[in-house]
């Protein structure tokens, strides 16, 4: 295999918690995850390719869901939580807004239901559960969802 | 700039990703089985210590290689060193001593100049001045702490580093940290490297300042940085600023790449702002008589307004100091807590960089002092010279003594730990969150008592490690050293 070399200069990020997003590979590694998810559910289950993506796409946001947008604050103590308070995609890039690794993040569940409600027809109930997730998803990461928890949820 | 292959960044990902995977997974199970285990706590109503989250790295990443880390070591910290034997029963989550010992080659300890074990001027004075002046002043300072073995020293620093005056600590991390808030407060700024050692961090925290971080080692974006802070003015009022300080290092630990000086002293000049240089790992270890970056680099030490350094690393003794004006030293005397209420450095301690320093001059009367500099420029120039060769990914530039290996993947840092300690080798390796989380690496550190035996020993361990673990990233052969373009001045 060809050794294509990257540089990589360390990003003035401070947040160790979501510096690492900033490195060359991150992007090819998530995308490179939810192929061979594809691939593992579709030899596991034995189910055909469109359900196979709606389970990649609702395992995608259970645990995106879950680490992005519920899990508050960092693995580690020596930032003296400052950042308690703040979920792990409010933390991505120091709060900026509208950055590229946001934009990417935002298009990757839109991708994933065009693929899986393609390839399973559009019929139900496959369609309204990859719609739940899509629309959960993409309304968490809007910039003016920043900081905001509906009913004081997780608050 | 770290190169690395690209396939290597998609499988560390992938393997951080698996671990933090492994980890929840572990947790979801342990708050399953806790749950159903205990009902009445007897910690009813108190707040939990840890939340849970905030440990989660050092539970379940750190302490599954807890062995590569924290190893107890049974003499002192000369080129071979006793490291002591443990072992565990649960899976690295605790360990126990024996009380066997291996010795190996000591590529991991801070021995610039080989001070750190028994030196034929030097230890006979320490002696002496432990049975004079015991062990401990048991003061403070300003109390009755100040011995003349102290003002001796803060002469004796500030004529070898080349300013006007000088003050003591008794700790290289308390220095960063207690200094820091006593120089700059509220509503001032702190404009710091991005690579900058945790006590500079934690003293930049500690001031109340704004921090502002600028891309490591790149004067140009500095500049932006004070443009646009300078421009803005302080947060929400739009006020000037009182006062801003840039803080770089001289040898980046990590990184074992010298400080850009010049160009960043220009850019702070040209700026009004103040300089704050740590030389912890630079002094005594750099420059043709051990003076440090700026005799490196050609800067005038009247350019940099405050200068630090430790005594840890070259001198073989344990403290710190800060050498500035003497106003600013007078000012730091009423004002630092670390000089009104922690003790004063240990009189051994002191008497010890004395005679290094003298050594390091000449002043004890042989040419020990300059032989040691030759030698550890020469050691650190071959070792890595070597290590390119043979196709590692070696950062730091030349005549630093501080050269990290690149590992990248984290299961390759508990194998080259452990494969290079069966051989008889010490090595220090470091991982996230102390580096950005790709590139951990492997870092080793020359003294000037390394002899070319051990260093060809200490080559050889390598080379077969890395070929087991499978870190020789470039072709073996002696290619153009695309990345060795920081000469000296």
């Amino acid at each position: 295999m060809a050794k294509l070399y990257v540089h990589t200069v360390p990003p003035p990020d401070l947040n160790k918690n979501t510096e690492w997003f900033m490195y060359p590979g991150v992007w090819t590694t998530y995308i490179l995850i939810l192929f061979f998810s594809w691939l593992l559910v579709l030899s596991v289950f034995g189910c055909t390719a469109g359900m196979a993506w709606t389970v990649v796409n609702l395992f995608h946001f259970a645990v995106t869901y879950y680490f992005f947008h519920w899990k508050k604050g960092t693995p580690f103590a020596e930032d003296q939580g400052i950042y308690n308070n703040l979920t792990w995609w409010e933390q991505m890039d120091n709060g900026k807004q509208l950055t590229r690794n946001r934009k990417f993040l935002t298009v990757v569940p839109v991708v994933l239901y065009l693929i899986a409600s393609h390839t399973t027809d559009y019929q139900h109930p496959m369609l309204f559960l990859n719609t739940i997730s899509v629309a959960v998803l993409v309304i968490a990461k809007f910039p003016n969802m920043h900081k905001v928890r509906i009913f004081g949820i997780n608050g | 700039m770290v190169r690395l292959p690209y396939l290597t960044a998609l499988t560390t990902l992938f393997s951080y990703g698996l671990l933090f995977a492994f980890g929840q997974m572990r947790d979801f199970f342990r708050k399953l089985i806790d749950w159903s285990k205990s009902k009445g706590k007897d910690l009813k109503g108190y707040a939990p210590i840890c939340l849970g989250l905030e440990d989660f790295y050092t539970r379940r990443l750190y302490l599954r290689i807890q062995d590569c880390f924290s190893r107890p070591i049974a003499s002192a910290p000369d080129a071979w060193i006793d490291v002591v034997e443990r072992y565990s029963n649960d899976h690295n989550k605790t360990l126990h001593r024996t009380s066997n010992t291996t010795k190996c080659l000591n590529l991991g300890s801070y021995n610039y100049l080989g001070f750190a074990a028994a030196d034929e001027y030097c230890t006979p004075l320490v002696i002496e001045s432990l049975k004079k002046y015991s062990a401990s002043t048991c003061s403070v300072r300003v109390d009755g702490g100040t011995t003349n073995l102290h003002s001796e020293l803060e002469e004796l620093v500030a004529r070898f580093v080349g300013k006007p005056a000088a003050i003591l600590f008794g700790m290289g991390y308390v220095t960063n940290s207690a200094i820091i808030p006593a120089l700059v407060g509220k509503g001032g700024l702190i404009i710091s490297d991005s690579l900058n050692h945790n006590s500079i961090v934690n003293g930049a925290r500690g001031s109340g300042a704004s921090v502002r971080v600028f891309q490591h080692n790149s004067p140009s974006h500095l500049e932006e940085v004070l443009r646009e802070q300078i421009a803005e003015g302080q947060p929400r009022t739009h006020r000037p600023w009182k006062k801003i300080i840039v803080i770089v290092e001289g040898i980046y630990s990590m990184e074992g790449e010298l400080c850009n000086l010049p160009e960043i002293i220009a850019v702070c000049k040209k700026y009004k702002a103040y300089t704050y240089l740590d030389e912890a790992h630079s002094i005594g270890a750099v420059g043709k008589s051990g003076r440090g970056v700026c005799e490196l680099l050609g800067v005038d030490t009247a350019d940099v307004d405050i200068m630090m350094g430790t005594f840890t690393k070259s001198f073989g003794s344990c403290g710190g100091y800060i050498a500035a004006s003497k106003e600013i030293i007078q000012y730091l005397r009423y004002t630092c807590p670390a000089h009104l209420y922690a003790t004063s450095m240990s009189p051994p301690a002191v008497q010890q960089v004395i005679s290094a320093i003298k050594v390091i001059l000449g002043e004890d009367g042989s040419n020990r002092g300059a032989q040691k500099l030759a030698s550890i420029r020469e050691n650190s120039n071959f070792f890595r010279s070597e290590l390119q060769k043979m196709g590692f990914e070696v950062l730091g530039d030349n005549d630093s003594p501080v050269m990290p290996i690149m590992l990248y993947n984290p299961a390759k840092i508990p194998a080259f730990s452990r494969e290079c300690l069966r051989r008889n080798v010490a090595v220090v390796t470091v991982a996230f969150p102390a580096t950005p989380l790709l590139l951990a690496r492997a870092r080793i550190c020359i003294s000037a008592s390394h002899t070319r035996e051990d260093l060809m020993k200490g080559l050889d361990v390598i080379s077969k490690v890395g070929d087991l673990v499978g870190i020789k990233y470039f072709p073996a052969e002696p290619p153009k050293h695309v990345e060795q373009d920081k000469k000296t001045l």
